[in-house]
């Protein structure tokens, strides 16, 4: 169980590949409705914290807890399951089915979840009007620009109403103008649903969307003076 | 300008300042003069990179470029084969004109070297023996190559065989029919091939009836005309067999394109122009279609060792007679590696390769259907008229016409394939996530898949066609033999005879034989109308046996020995009436002299009717029926005793030791009505061989799946962790993995299907056969295509798995 009054808990996680450490003794803590910014330099082990929070790996030691689920013990499927109804997620490149329509594309994880496809784009076409790309929704990923193609991975990170949203770099392959943008409509849309955002970025200007910022060094997460 | 192609000029430049540069201060290296290759020596320099860059691709290049290999490799070995056909032939008949001569058209009067020389061919379980009978005029006799003297009497010369074949332990019927003391081997120059059961045994008896004098051996003859229904299979298994190859030759070239491309932007980030990529590309294409050619040149000399053990429409040749020309061989070699490079170049026409990655700069095109349908269309147009006439006869222009039909339909269906799977899978909406992502995969691009699956359809839809046709053919043979069955005795014997005696002799023996059930026997003669110097037609037939013998073929009023009969059968129009003249000995040739030999036709001879009146099998036709005592047989140029044998079939020796009884009453006779059915086995062989070979080839395009999908794979080794990271499930991906094979697979199996299905109509109907499918065949293929979906699926799942780790997501 994580401590009252937070969603999602990682105390002393180890994590090394091979013989470099990735994590050394890293906690984390979120809150509903909290956006979190994750920082640090290359290498430091920053997506590694992300991906052992959001279950994609298994630490070598420490725990992640999410509401009543120890991340760490759970098999790979019911993680995965985990993945599918709890958590949304934002690449840096998007990481849009390049053969699926963009409302498809948005629509995946509902469908993935077991969700009619009908439905399923119907509820993608409102998160995709309040992202303001309804618009694309029957193009391919390949013919919409870069702005608009990050807007389509957030709304389909949104689309399954996620309790957590994990976002890696997410205005990483963006100019200014459109990473602006792009963070504004994710920290707007998880703020309006209650859902954390844990966000790693190396740009202090995309932290500044956050309520709190982490920076992790040398595989251990240190909370930055003068954030709540 | 490209580095690659940097003017010489700059570094001239450099190297020209070094002596004024300062001792203490470092500069820069100078660049090396770089000279710009154009014409040959560009190409030569750009596709020895590229096949540098082949060679050193790490494991999965090698993988890639062993892939390619194998299938052109196979490619070769086929077409090599496929070249080596004439030299074969020629070799085999060279062979069988050298050692022959049944007879020459001007006999030599015996001399010193003369000999007399007969056929004692016979069977034994099934398998056909060519034996000729020597007995030498003088010291100096001929010799047939592959013996250095004749054997003597009672003694011969064996093929290593037939050596083989009497030894072993259930030939004790064999060993009793030749009983020759065996005096040696024939040498290969002497056989048609290594399997062949022959030989020559000598004889102190042999006498001019029964064999032919001749002075030499060598003898000009054009060999039999194939069969129709033969001429087809051979032209279909060769259209069938090489089409499929020619495919999966362009294919198999095209492995790892898309990873060369991505190589190759590299190249373009560094100063290589967009030629030079293409070139490098090809020199890729090129290292595999060498290893190909080499491997090819491996395999077909190495497979050709087994010539010796494959009997195919009774040609068995030695290793060393399948060579293709040299002509043949050198083109091979030529354009096989021309055809790896014009086709890399030709898949590259659509892209191009960047510097900062590859452009398909080439929106999906629409495939247009009508030219699609006009190669089948045009190939039907000249199979239909074909099938429609009253019988194939075997002419060059047909022969043509029905490769080129053959070839059209086939290649149509490669070409209809891709249009196909657009027009399908572009209609597929829905369904769940991985039916969806397999489909909008195929919408996106079908090419790669469709080109792998094009090899199928044409492998699968030229085997139904063969496998139909083969079906036919053996129905067809399997029915001529149970009519032949039915009308005919079990076993018909001829042989020359010189008095009603020994016929006697011999309807004897037969009877005594075990098994034996009925015996009839006569002997038969021609005769002509006397005073016509060329008859023509005008022959007549006689029968001369005992009254018992000619009671089984025509019912006699009455009967005494010395008594004749005319017939009334009449169906020639001759008129042979009581008292008329004839001549025994009737001139059959015009450059064939015969001296007349008249006899009058008694007057008032009784009429008896024939039982059995007509031509052909179980018929008679005979003019006139004869005793022993009313003519004299020795007034005849070649009577001959025609013996038809009925007997038990329970016990398989019953025939063998028939063969050895007549053998024994006198070698040179031989059977006219085949016993064994040898085209069941012959075409069963045929199947299993082809069917294997579509086994062979199918999973050989099974593998060229497998790596453009694990290519494919690869390239979304991003996007397939972040669909994991999504909670994807791994079978989500999996049965898209399925799907995204299953579909072009089963599209194209349907397609094999129906065009499968209507050549091999098309080609039953120009054997007048009915159009019959052999389901188990269609489904055995059918069920050959979902091995290779499984396996492709099978083999793509754990590099699937593997892809999806989460390590893929990682940026740093």
């Amino acid at each position: 169980m994580t401590p009252p009054g937070s969603l999602l808990e990682a105390r002393t996680l180890h994590k090394s590949y091979g013989p470099t450490p990735a994590l050394d003794g890293a906690d984390f803590t979120i809150h509903p409705g909290e956006v979190v910014a994750v920082m640090g330099p290359s290498g430091s082990g920053k997506s590694t914290l992300l991906h052992c929070l959001a279950g994609i790996i298994r630490p070598d030691s420490g725990t992640v807890r999410y509401g009543e689920h120890n991340l760490t013990t759970m098999n790979d499927a019911r993680r995965s399951a985990l993945r599918r109804s709890d958590f949304g997620f934002v690449f840096q490149f998007g990481q849009l089915v390049p053969e699926l329509t963009c409302v498809e594309n948005v629509a995946l994880p509902l469908r993935l979840a077991g969700a009619k496809r009908a439905a399923a784009e119907a509820r993608s076409l409102e998160w995709m009007e309040r992202l303001e790309v309804a618009e694309i929704g029957a193009k391919r990923p390949g013919e919409v620009s870069g702005g608009q193609g990050q807007r389509i991975a957030v709304a389909r990170a949104l689309a399954g109403a996620p309790r957590v949203i994990f976002a890696d770099e997410p205005t990483g392959a963006l100019d200014s103008l459109n990473g602006e943008r792009v963070m504004a409509l994710l920290t707007e849309a998880a703020r309006d649903t209650n859902a954390a955002v844990v966000l790693v970025t190396h740009e202090a200007r995309v932290a500044a969307y956050s309520d709190r910022e982490i920076v992790v060094r040398d595989g251990v997460a240190r909370e930055m003076a003068g954030t709540v | 300008m490209s580095l690659l192609r940097s003017p010489a000029g700059r570094a001239g430049r450099r190297s020209g300042d070094r002596g004024h540069t300062p001792p203490a201060r470092r500069d820069p290296p100078a660049p090396l003069p770089a000279t710009a290759r154009t014409g040959p020596v560009g190409w030569a320099h750009d596709l020895l990179l590229g096949m540098r860059f082949a060679a050193g691709g790490g494991r999965e290049g090698w993988i890639r470029t062993a892939l390619t290999a194998v299938g052109v490799a196979l490619g070769v070995a086929v077409l090599l084969l496929g070249t080596s056909v004439p030299t074969l032939m020629d070799s085999w008949h060279g062979r069988e004109k050298a050692r022959e001569n049944l007879g020459q058209l001007h006999p030599p009067a015996p001399a010193d070297d003369t000999i007399l020389y007969a056929s004692t061919n016979t069977v034994f379980h099934g398998e056909q023996i060519r034996g000729r009978l020597i007995r030498p005029d003088g010291a100096h006799p001929p010799v047939p190559p592959g013996i250095d003297r004749l054997p003597g009497p009672g003694r011969m010369m064996v093929s290593p065989a037939l050596k083989e074949l009497l030894d072993a332990p259930g030939s004790a019927l064999l060993r009793a029919r030749l009983d020759y003391e065996v005096a040696g081997v024939i040498r290969a120059e002497g056989l048609r091939g290594p399997a062949e059961l022959t030989y020559y045994a000598g004889s102190a008896t042999l006498n001019s009836p029964r064999a032919y004098r001749i002075d030499h051996f060598g003898k000009e003859y054009e060999p039999r005309p194939m069969q129709a229904p033969t001429v087809l299979l051979v032209v279909m298994t060769c259209v069938a067999l090489l089409m499929p190859v020619m495919v999966f030759l362009g294919t198999s070239v095209r492995y790892g394109n898309e990873r060369r491309e991505r190589r190759l932007a590299a190249l373009r980030l560094v100063g290589a122009d967009v030629p030079t990529t293409r070139r490098i590309a090809s020199g890729e294409a090129l290292f595999g279609s060498l290893l190909g050619l080499a491997g090819g040149a491996g395999l077909f000399l190495g497979g050709r060792q087994f010539a010796s053990v494959v009997t195919l429409w009774d040609v068995n040749v030695f290793p060393a007679d399948i060579a293709p020309s040299p002509l043949a061989a050198a083109l091979i070699a030529v354009l096989v590696p021309a055809v790896s490079v014009v086709v890399t170049l030709f898949a590259q026409r659509g892209i191009t390769v960047e510097p900062l990655g590859v452009v398909r700069h080439r929106p999906p095109v629409r495939r247009r259907l009508w030219w699609r349908v006009l190669l089948p269309l045009v190939g039907a147009l000249l199979l239909v008229p074909m099938s429609a006439e009253q019988a194939w006869t075997d002419t060059p222009l047909n022969t043509l016409r029905l490769t080129a039909g053959s070839v059209l339909l086939l290649f149509g269906v490669t070409a209809l394939l891709p249009w196909l799977v657009d027009a399908v899978v572009g209609r597929l909406r829905g369904g769940p996530v991985p039916w969806q992502l397999a489909t909008r995969r195929l919408q996106l691009n079908s090419g790669s898949a469709t080109r792998a699956v094009s090899g199928i359809t044409v492998a699968l839809a030229g085997a139904i066609a063969i496998q139909m046709l083969l079906t036919g053919m053996k129905t067809g043979y399997a029915d001529a033999y149970a009519q032949s069955a039915r009308e005919r005795p079990d076993a018909g014997i001829m042989g020359s005879v010189d008095s009603w005696q020994q016929a006697e002799r011999a309807l004897t023996a037969l009877r005594a034989t075990p098994g034996v059930t009925d015996v009839r026997g006569t002997v038969d003669a021609s005769f002509g109308e006397l005073g016509h110097a060329r008859p023509d037609d005008r022959f007549g037939s006689l029968a001369i046996g005992s009254c018992a013998e000619l009671r089984k073929l025509a019912a006699l009023p009455s009967c005494r020995d010395g008594d004749v009969f005319r017939t009334g059968f009449d169906a020639k129009g001759k008129n042979f009436t009581p008292g008329m003249a004839i001549d025994l000995n009737p001139q059959f040739m015009a450059d064939l002299p015969a001296s007349p030999r008249p006899w009058k036709i008694p007057p008032d001879i009784p009429t008896a009717r024939l039982l059995s009146p007509g031509f052909g099998p179980g018929n008679h036709s005979y003019d006139l029926l004869a005793t022993p005592s009313a003519i004299d047989l020795a007034r005849f140029d070649h009577p001959f005793m025609d013996l038809e044998v009925n007997y038990d079939h329970a016990d398989p020796d019953t025939v063998e030791r028939i063969r050895n009884s007549a053998a024994r009453v006198d070698p040179t006779m031989y059977e006219h009505s085949e016993v064994d059915n040898p085209h069941d086995a012959q075409i069963s062989g045929v199947r299993d061989g082809l069917f294997f070979g579509s086994v062979v080839v199918l999973l050989l395009i099974g593998a060229g799946l497998v790596i453009s999908t694990v290519e494919q794979l690869h390239e979304r080794r991003r996007l397939l962790s972040a669909l994991d990271a999504i909670g994807t499930r791994r079978a989500t991906l999996g049965w898209s993995v399925l799907w995204q094979t299953a579909i072009p697979v089963a599209l194209g199996l349907g397609l094999a299907l129906g065009c499968g299905l209507a050549l091999g109509s098309l080609l039953l109907a120009m054997i007048d056969s009915a159009v019959m499918v052999d389901w188990a065949v269609v489904v055995g293929m059918t069920g050959v295509g979902g091995v290779v979906i499984l396996f492709v699926t099978a083999l793509s799942l754990p590099p699937l798995w593997r892809m999806m780790r989460p390590e893929g997501l990682r940026t740093e």
